[in-house]
């Protein structure tokens, strides 16, 4: 999953980044409204944090703007914390708001209950076959036994998961699973495939040669 | 009901002053009526006594041939259909026999006594009771007297003879009491109406203190943009309704900037403190390099400078609102200017700051503590908004009118004209996002002025977008 952080303060910015990362997320992050407008419209980000009070471009705008072409989930980070302020911000096209100070805990929660809706699973848990997955606990299992995946592992997984039934692109998964810094092959994708093949049995990840990844949803192709 | 309500003491009191008014009137017009009829039959009486006198005058009338009464001598038993003795000898002459009538409950009836008090004449109608009268003396002016429904006049001639001519005030008495019955039932009117009236007026004339009561409830349970209406402003409660509004209107907006201040002073802490608690929970969420724990710490400690920053001012301006006593000392701002300026130069010269100073003498009575904050937090203002390799120009000198004036202007971005007004304002900021890093919170400026007017001075501001920004501070000499 990848994410935009837009907020001015760098030493929150600094820790959210951190944290997130933390999470398994790819992070991009913006320290004013420019360059978090720039950064929101140009890519295809799974959920973008915005700080309302930004210098140059203020929050409430930059949600404006990235409405007209997106429907990117957004979560607003105010230190304003009325019901006016929510009132406003929900009904601005905010999918969430969280005010100042804030737990980190509560953020990722609100992050991942975001992501998932976007992608329209109600529930943080994904069944496919014997192997369930977990987004809350960010643990995979197969057969009842919890399986051991690096975070890119992971985080590969998680978004075949949620977009089971759907053909993932390389290219859609070079901009979820990586953020502007990395300089990640591209066959190193491959090798993560391969490794969650291992792990997880060979035929949960179907290759559709030249176009992508699958994971096959049992409702469409038993 | 409520006795003790203003409408109610207002309508007991009318009330009671009109029903005493009232009652004086009809009460009044009672007994004068009462004497005039009075007065009317008693008109009447003397001239019936003066017509019974004149025959008396005239002589003795001699009874009637076909008179049955035998004589002046020995009362007899009177026949069945005449109930009063005839009288003896007495005869009215028959025109004057006329005014009297057969009845006592409606006409005049006499009677007559002789000297040695026998009775010798009377009218048909004489009420059976009447005897001979002890109270006239002879030769003295007729005597008025009311017996029951009966008014007589009594006369005793010199000789003697005694007259007593005399009426029944049945009718009149009855007109009388119609007469008063009138009068009750239109005082009542006159009370009813007058009442209603009153009511109305009353009702009318405290209505607006009901609104104003009402408004003052709902301000009261916290609604503050309440207000009275005023629908008459020339009247008495229309205009303290509109000196109560006013109040109110002030009264919310010192409401409103206690809320604004208090929301602001939360809003500003809520972002230093947010950093901390992200700082501090992701470096706590798992094993991590010493370099990015000293990389947090150091970003908490940047954060909680910041909030100490932050309570310093709002101390500051707490302690300048309840009116901390001032030193009072002459202080030389030039020097103290130069002072100041030597503590800032390290933060200027990082921005490759220029200074002009041109500094004069110039002695004013103030705490040189807060004289300095003043300096001190104008010029980190001109250092933090100025243009890198800007400048920075500082005057000190006399003022006008034996005043001292000091200048401090920057070559900064400056501040557009819609902001100027509010640069004074506690947590204004002429862009609301510049917070931060720099971790100004907006404070400088409106303890700078709080502190010039608990001097009795002056502070103003002049500025230009793009090319900077100009403040002048004015303080009474010494």
């Amino acid at each position: 999953m990848r994410l935009l952080i837009v907020e001015d303060e760098p030493d929150l910015l600094a820790s959210l980044a951190r944290s997130t990362r933390d999470e398994g997320y790819a992070v991009d992050t913006a320290a004013d409204g420019e360059e978090g407008l720039y950064k929101a419209l140009q890519s295809d980000y799974d959920a973008i944090v915005l700080d309302v009070m930004l210098p140059g471009i203020d929050g409430w705008e930059i949600l404006r703007r990235l409405r007209i072409q997106r429907r990117t989930p957004v979560l607003m980070l105010t230190a304003r914390d009325t019901p006016r302020d929510r009132v406003r911000g929900l009904d601005g096209g905010a999918d969430d708001y969280v005010a100042k100070p804030f737990d980190l805990d509560e953020l990722h929660a609100r992050l991942r209950a975001l992501i998932r809706r976007a992608s329209g699973h109600p529930s943080g848990r994904v069944e496919i076959g014997s192997v369930v997955l977990e987004t809350a606990a960010r643990t995979v299992a197969r057969d009842g036994q919890l399986v051991a995946l690096t975070a890119r592992e992971y985080a590969l997984f998680e978004y075949l998961a949620l977009h089971r039934g759907q053909l993932v692109t390389r290219t859609a998964l070079y901009e979820h699973l990586f953020d502007e810094d990395d300089a990640t092959l591209s066959n190193l994708l491959d090798v993560h495939v391969s490794n969650l093949r291992r792990k997880l049995g060979a035929e949960i990840i179907a290759t559709r040669r030249g176009h992508g990844y699958c994971i096959e949803d049992p409702g469409t192709t038993p | 009901m409520n006795i003790h309500s203003l409408r109610w003491r207002l309508q007991l009191w009318h009330g009671l002053l009109l029903v005493l008014v009232l009652a004086g009137f009809g009460v009044t017009a009672y007994e004068l009526q009462r004497a005039e009829s009075l007065r009317r039959i008693d008109q009447q009486l003397d001239r019936r006594v003066n017509e019974v006198l004149a025959t008396l005058r005239e002589g003795q009338p001699r009874p009637r041939p076909d008179d049955d009464d035998p004589g002046p001598e020995g009362p007899r038993d009177p026949p069945p259909d005449r109930r009063p003795m005839p009288p003896a000898g007495f005869r009215l002459s028959q025109r004057f026999a006329m005014r009297f009538g057969t009845n006592s409950q409606t006409g005049a009836y006499y009677a007559l006594w002789a000297r040695d008090g026998r009775r010798i004449g009377g009218s048909d109608n004489v009420p059976g009771e009447l005897d001979r009268p002890t109270e006239a003396r002879p030769g003295a002016s007729a005597i008025r007297r009311t017996r029951g429904m009966l008014r007589e006049t009594v006369i005793v001639t010199p000789p003697g003879e005694a007259i007593v001519v005399g009426q029944s005030m049945a009718t009149d008495l009855e007109e009388l009491g119609r007469f008063g019955g009138w009068l009750g039932i239109a005082g009542a009117g006159v009370l009813t109406l007058s009442l209603a009236g009153g009511w109305w007026v009353v009702t009318r004339a405290i209505r607006p203190i009901e609104a104003i009561g009402a408004t003052a409830e709902r301000i009261a349970t916290g609604r503050l943009a309440e207000r009275i209406p005023v629908a008459e402003t020339d009247s008495e409660l229309g205009k303290l309704a509109g000196v109560l509004n006013e109040t109110f209107a002030r009264l919310e907006a010192a409401f409103q900037r206690q809320e604004r201040f208090t929301a602001d002073a939360s809003h500003e802490l809520r972002t230093p403190v947010s950093v901390i608690i992200s700082q501090a929970q992701s470096a706590l969420a798992r094993e991590r390099p010493a370099g990015e724990y000293r990389d947090a710490l150091a970003a908490c400690e940047r954060a909680a400078q910041r909030m100490r920053r932050l309570i310093e001012s709002l101390l500051e301006l707490a302690r300048l609102d309840a009116g901390a006593t001032t030193r009072k000392e002459t202080v030389d701002l030039a020097r103290l200017a130069e002072e100041t300026i030597a503590l800032v130069r390290p933060l200027a010269e990082m921005r490759g700051l220029q200074w002009t100073v041109q500094l004069a003498p110039a002695t004013c009575v103030g705490d040189p503590g807060q004289l300095g904050q003043v300096l001190a937090n104008l010029l980190a203002n001109a250092i933090d908004y100025n243009r890198d390799g800007g400048g920075i120009r500082v005057t000190v000198g006399p003022g006008g009118d034996g005043g001292v004036a000091v200048e401090v202007a920057d070559t900064g971005i400056g501040v557009g004209p819609e902001a100027l007004p509010h640069l004074f304002e506690r947590f204004y900021r002429a862009d609301p996002s510049r917070t931060g890093s720099k971790g100004r919170a907006g404070l400088g400026l409106a303890i700078v002025k709080t502190i010039v007017e608990a001097h009795g001075g002056t502070i103003e501001v002049a500025s230009e977008p793009g090319k900077g920004t100009k403040f002048t501070l004015r303080l009474r000499g010494s």
